[in-house]
C-alpha cells in the first residue's frame, strides 16, 4: 500500500470554562491550510521547502501542532516565522503593538509531529511561514544541444528535472532552481516534471580534435596511430550567446542537422557545472578521418658529470587529414608519462625545456599547458582531392639534470 | 498522569512489621522539583522538596523509584525545616524490593517540616542548537540560539526549575549503570531507548497539551499576552549555568525546545579560505562572526551545538545554506561556519615549470684504458649529486565568477628546508605553513605567481620556510 505524506498544521483554542477544566472543555481545532509553497533548489544536496499559512490565533497562548506523517522532513531544521497580523485584529488593550512569539517547541514521542507554544498579544489571524528541508523531491538539469549542419552553431534548450518522491504533493508551488530562475507549477505524488528554462539559438561553438596519448591512448597500437577524440567547446559568456549564470552540471544529447533540414542524434556526454565565462567541454566520439601517427624519434643522453646528465627526445607526429575541410588539431603530451615511455621515469619532478628542433609554432598552449602536460595546436588543411597532405610535426623537450 | 517517584510514610509500624498484610501509608506530594542538566555527561541531579508531617519519635519513609534511572547510591535526604530536631537514624535498602528504600527519621517534635530528596537520574539530557539567518548581502545575520531538554528518564517531571550546566564533569561510574544495577529484571522504562514505533500517541499529546494549558490558565495565562521565558546565564567556576525562568513541564518521552538568545543583527565577514589541514584540499567559503556584544552577543559561552544556516533572500523567503557542528565558543571568541565549496570561485595550483641549480656532487674519477687500441684512454667520473636545490613555480589561480568581490586567506605547508619566493601579500603562519591574502573583483581573474626552493640532499641544513620578497624565476615557454 502505497503511503502518503500527511503534512498538517492544527491550532488547539481551548477556552477553560468550568473550574475541572480537564474533563469539561469545548475544544475547537483549526485546520490552517497552505496559502502558498516555494520549494528552493538552490542548495546542491538540500531542498528547502517554505509553505505559508494563515493561522487564527487568539490573545493569549496558542498552540500549533505541526505533523508530517510518512515524509522526510528534517525536524532539526523546521523554522518557524511570523510574518504578521492579517486583516482586522482585536485587542485587549489597542495601545500595544501586536505581537506573537513562540515560547517554546515541544516534540512528542514517537511521532513525527511537534507543537509550537505561540503567544499572541491580540486575537486575528496571524500569517506564518514555516520551512523545513524535504528529503525525496530533488532536481537534474538535461540539455539538448542542436548542431547546424556546418557546426559552427548550435541551439542549446536547457531543461530541469524535478522528482517528486516526497510522499506529499504541491499544488501550484514556487520552484525556485538557483540556476534557471523560477517558475509555478504543481507537483504531485511521485511525479517527474520536465520543464524548458531557456532555449538559445545560434551559439557558437568550436570543435576541437585532440590527441594525447596518455589521456586517449592509441586507435591502433601496433601501428602507434592515436585515437583522436573530438569535443563540441561552449564558451559561458555573452560573446557566445550565453553568460546569464553558470551552467548546471547535466546530460547533454547532441544532434546535428542533415542537409534535408532534419537532425540525427550524434551524441550525448555529461556537461560539467560551468561558471560564466568558463568553457563546457562535449565528448563527440573518435574522428576516423584524422590520422596521427606517433613515434619517438630520438632520445640522447649528454653526461653532466658524475651521474648528472640531460637528456634529448624527440616526439614525431605524422598527421593526415582525409576531411574536405581544414581543422585544427590539438596535441598534448603529459610529461611523465613521456619520460616514463624514454625510459627516463624518476621520482624527481622532470625539469624540462623545449629544444630547438620543435616544429610547433608559437609554442605551448599557455593556458592548457603546465608543467605536467604540454599542448600544440597543428593546424591541417583540407584534403586536396582524393589525396590528403601528410604534415610531420617534432616536439623535442631536453630533460635537464637528471640522476 | 504518570508518577513513578513515591514517597511514602508508613504509619504505625516499624519496618520489621512492613511485612505484615495489613498496612496504612500516606503519600506526600512533590511541593517543588529543580532539574540541574549536564550536558557533557547524562547526568542530572534531581532536588525535590515535600512537606511532610512528623510524629515525636520514629518515623519510617519509603522512598521508591519504580522503572526510573535513578541512581541509588546518590539518594539523599535533608531537613529544610527544624533540621536540628530530626535525624536519619538509618537507611534500609531492601534485598526483596529493588528500586526502593526506607529510612527511619527520629523527630523531636510532632508536626511539620519540609524535607529535600536529591538524587542523580540519568535520561535526561539537553542539547544547545542555532539558527542562522543571513540577510541577502551576507552582511548581518540573525542568531538564534535554543536548548533543548529531552526526557526519557521514566519520570514526569512537572513544573520543574530547570539549570542546564556548561561543562565538563569527571565521573567515575556513568549514572544509567549505576541505575541499571540490581534491577536486570524490571522492563526499561517507556520512551527510554526510542518509543514503540506505529503508536500513535496523538490523544497523550493533546492531553498533556491540555493539561499545560489548564496550569497556563490558572497561572492567569490568558490575562496578557504570554511573555517568552528568559534564559538567564551565570558562571560558576569553570561552568556556566543557564537557569530556565518559571518553571517548566517536561513529560517522559517529549522534548522541549526554548530559545536562549536571540542576536538579531550580527555583522558577519565572508572570507574563503584555504588550509589543507582544517578543511580538506579545497577552497572554503567561511562565515565569520564574534561572540561579543556588537553582536548582541557575547552574554555567555556558546555550548557545543549544531548551527542551521539559511539566508534571507530578495523575496523574503529562505535558502538553505549548511548545517555544521560547533564547538563551545567562549565569549568573545569567533564563530566559525564553513559554508563549503562555492562552485563559483576557481580555485587551482597549477605548476608551471621545475628546474634544479645549485648541484653538489662528490668526486671519485677512474681513469680506464682501452685494451685494443694503445691511445684509448677515458677517464671515467663516477660522482654522484649529493644535494641540490629544487626550484618549481607555482601559478595559484583564481577566477571570481560571483557577483561580489572576494577575500581570500591561503596557507600552504612545506616540509623541509624551503624559501617561498613571490611578490604576495605573505606572513608566516608557523614554522612551515606561508599564509598569504588577496582579494578579487567581480569576474576578476588572478594568477598568484610564487616560487618554492627547496634543498635538498646535503644542500639542506634547516627545516623551515622562509619568506623572500622577490620575483619568481621566469617560465620560458609562457613568455
Amino acid at each position: 500500500m502505497k503511503r502518503i505524506g500527511l503534512l498538517s498544521l492544527v491550532v488547539a483554542m481551548a477556552l477553560p470554562l468550568v473550574p475541572n477544566p480537564a474533563e469539561a472543555r469545548v475544544k475547537l481545532i483549526t485546520l490552517p491550510v497552505r496559502e502558498r509553497v516555494e520549494v528552493q533548489l538552490d542548495h546542491a544536496h538540500a531542498t528547502l521547502v517554505e509553505e505559508e499559512r494563515i493561522v487564527p490565533l487568539v490573545a493569549g497562548a496558542n498552540q500549533v501542532d505541526f505533523s508530517w506523517a510518512n515524509t522526510r522532513i528534517d525536524p532539526g531544521t523546521i523554522v518557524f516565522r511570523v510574518i504578521g497580523y492579517e486583516g482586522e485584529v482585536v485587542g485587549k488593550n489597542p495601545a500595544t503593538q501586536p505581537e506573537v512569539n513562540v515560547l517554546s517547541v515541544s516534540y512528542p514521542p514517537g511521532e513525527s509531529a511537534l507543537v509550537w507554544d505561540v503567544s499572541s498579544s491580540h486575537s486575528g489571524p496571524v500569517r506564518v511561514r514555516i520551512s523545513y528541508l524535504l528529503g525525496g523531491l530533488s532536481k537534474s538539469f538535461n540539455y539538448r544541444a542542436v548542431a547546424e549542419h556546418d557546426e559552427s552553431t548550435l541551439t542549446l534548450a536547457r531543461y530541469i528535472r524535478v522528482q517528486n518522491f516526497a510522499n506529499e504533493q504541491y499544488q501550484d508551488t514556487q520552484i525556485h532552481a538557483g540556476l534557471g530562475g523560477q517558475f509555478s507549477k504543481p507537483i504531485g505524488l511521485n511525479e517527474t516534471k520536465e520543464i524548458l528554462i531557456e532555449k538559445i539559438a545560434d551559439v557558437p561553438i568550436l570543435k576541437t580534435y585532440t590527441c594525447d596519448l596518455a589521456q586517449y591512448g592509441y586507435l591502433d597500437p601496433a601501428q602507434k596511430k592515436l585515437r583522436v577524440p573530438m569535443h563540441y567547446v561552449l564558451t559561458n559568456d555573452e560573446d557566445h550567446g550565453l553568460g546569464g549564470e553558470s551552467l548546471p552540471h547535466g546530460k547533454v544529447r547532441i544532434f546535428q542537422k542533415d542537409s534535408t533540414g532534419t537532425t540525427a542524434f550524434t551524441g550525448e556526454d555529461w556537461g560539467s557545472f560551468t561558471p560564466i565565462d568558463d568553457k563546457m567541454k562535449l565528448y563527440l566520439g573518435t574522428a576516423q578521418d584524422v590520422v596521427v601517427k606517433r613515434t619517438i624519434e630520438r632520445r640522447d643522453r649528454t653526461k653532466v658529470g658524475g651521474n648528472l646528465s640531460h637528456f634529448d627526445v624527440i616526439v614525431k607526429y605524422e598527421i593526415e587529414n582525409f576531411k574536405d575541410q581544414a581543422v585544427v588539431l590539438d596535441i598534448a603530451e603529459q610529461i611523465n608519462n613521456l619520460r616514463n615511455e624514454t625510459g627516463l621515469g624518476s621520482n624527481q619532478q622532470a625539469e624540462w625545456v623545449i629544444g630547438e628542433q620543435t616544429t610547433f609554432t608559437g609554442g605551448p598552449d599557455a593556458e592548457e599547458s603546465s608543467q605536467h602536460r604540454v599542448l600544440f595546436h597543428a593546424e591541417l588543411p583540407a584534403r586536396a582531392g582524393d589525396k590528403a597532405e601528410k604534415i610531420v610535426h617534432m616536439l623535442h623537450l631536453q630533460f635537464r639534470n637528471q640522476f | 498522569m504518570k508518577r513513578l517517584l513515591t514517597l511514602i510514610l508508613v504509619l504505625t509500624f516499624t519496618i520489621p512489621t512492613l511485612a505484615r498484610n495489613i498496612d496504612l501509608s500516606t503519600v506526600p506530594a512533590r511541593d517543588t522539583v529543580q532539574l540541574t542538566i549536564y550536558n557533557a555527561e547524562d547526568l542530572t541531579l534531581v532536588r525535590e522538596t515535600r512537606v511532610i508531617s512528623f510524629k515525636q519519635g520514629n518515623n519510617p519513609l519509603q522512598f521508591s523509584w519504580a522503572n526510573t534511572l535513578i541512581d541509588p547510591t546518590s539518594v539523599e535526604l535533608r531537613f529544610l525545616t527544624r533540621p536540628d530536631e530530626l535525624t536519619v537514624v538509618d537507611t534500609t535498602f531492601p534485598h526483596d524490593k529493588p528500586q526502593m528504600l526506607y529510612w527511619n527519621v527520629a523527630s523531636e517534635f510532632s508536626g511539620v517540616a519540609t524535607v529535600e530528596i536529591a538524587y542523580f537520574t540519568s535520561g535526561i539530557t539537553w542539547s544547545a542548537d542555532y539558527t542562522g539567518i543571513t540577510d541577502p548581502d551576507n552582511k548581518t545575520m540573525r542568531l538564534e540560539g535554543f536548548v533543548t531538554v529531552t526526557n526519557n528518564s521514566g519520570e514526569d517531571y512537572e513544573d520543574a526549575q530547570v539549570r542546564l550546566v556548561v561543562g565538563t564533569v569527571n565521573l567515575v561510574e556513568k549514572i544509567a549503570q549505576l541505575a541499571q544495577r540490581g534491577m536486570m529484571n524490571v522492563p526499561a522504562p517507556a520512551g527510554y531507548g526510542g518509543a514503540v514505533p506505529g503508536v500513535r500517541m496523538d490523544r497523550a499529546r493533546r492531553e498533556v497539551a491540555l493539561k499545560s494549558m489548564v496550569a497556563d490558565a490558572d497561572a492567569s495565562y490568558f490575562a496578557d499576552a504570554q511573555e517568552e521565558r528568559q534564559v538567564i546565564k551565570e558562571g560558576l567556576s569553570e561552568y556556566f549555568i543557564f537557569t530556565i525562568e518559571g518553571t517548566e513541564t517536561v513529560p517522559n518521552g517529549w522534548a522541549k525546545r526554548m530559545r536562549s538568545f536571540d542576536a538579531a543583527d550580527a555583522p558577519v565577514k565572508v572570507q574563503y579560505r584555504y588550509r589543507a589541514n582544517e578543511y580538506g584540499d579545497q577552497l572554503v567559503r567561511m562565515m565569520l562572526l564574534t561572540n561579543n556584544e556588537e553582536s548582541s552577543l557575547g552574554e555567555s559561552p556558546l555550548p557545543d551545538g549544531i548551527v542551521r544556516l539559511f539566508r534571507r533572500n530578495d523575496t523574503g523567503s529562505l535558502s538553505y545554506l549548511t548545517q555544521q557542528s560547533i564547538k563551545y565558543i567562549p565569549v568573545g571568541d569567533k564563530i566559525e561556519l564553513n559554508l563549503g565549496v562555492d562552485p563559483n570561485v576557481v580555485f587551482e595550483v597549477v605548476d608551471l615549470r621545475t628546474f634544479r641549480d645549485n648541484i653538489w656532487g662528490s668526486i671519485n674519477a677512474k681513469i680506464r684504458r682501452r685494451f685494443d687500441d694503445p691511445g684509448g684512454v677515458r677517464i671515467e667520473d663516477r660522482g654522484r649529486v649529493e644535494g641540490w636545490d629544487e626550484h618549481t613555480i607555482y601559478a595559484q589561480r583564481i577566477r571570481n565568477y560571483t557577483g561580489k568581490p572576494i577575500e581570500l586567506e591561503i596557507r600552504r605547508a612545506f616540509g623541509g628546508d624551503a624559501t617561498f619566493v613571490s611578490r604576495l601579500d605573505t606572513k608566516s603562519h608557523d614554522f612551515q605553513t606561508v599564509q598569504f591574502t588577496t582579494r578579487l573583483d567581480t569576474g576578476e581573474s588572478r594568477d598568484l605567481l610564487y616560487e618554492l626552493v627547496q634543498r635538498q640532499g646535503s644542500n639542506q641544513k634547516q627545516n623551515r620556510v622562509e619568506i623572500m620578497k622577490a620575483d619568481p624565476a621566469d617560465v620560458p615557454w609562457m613568455n
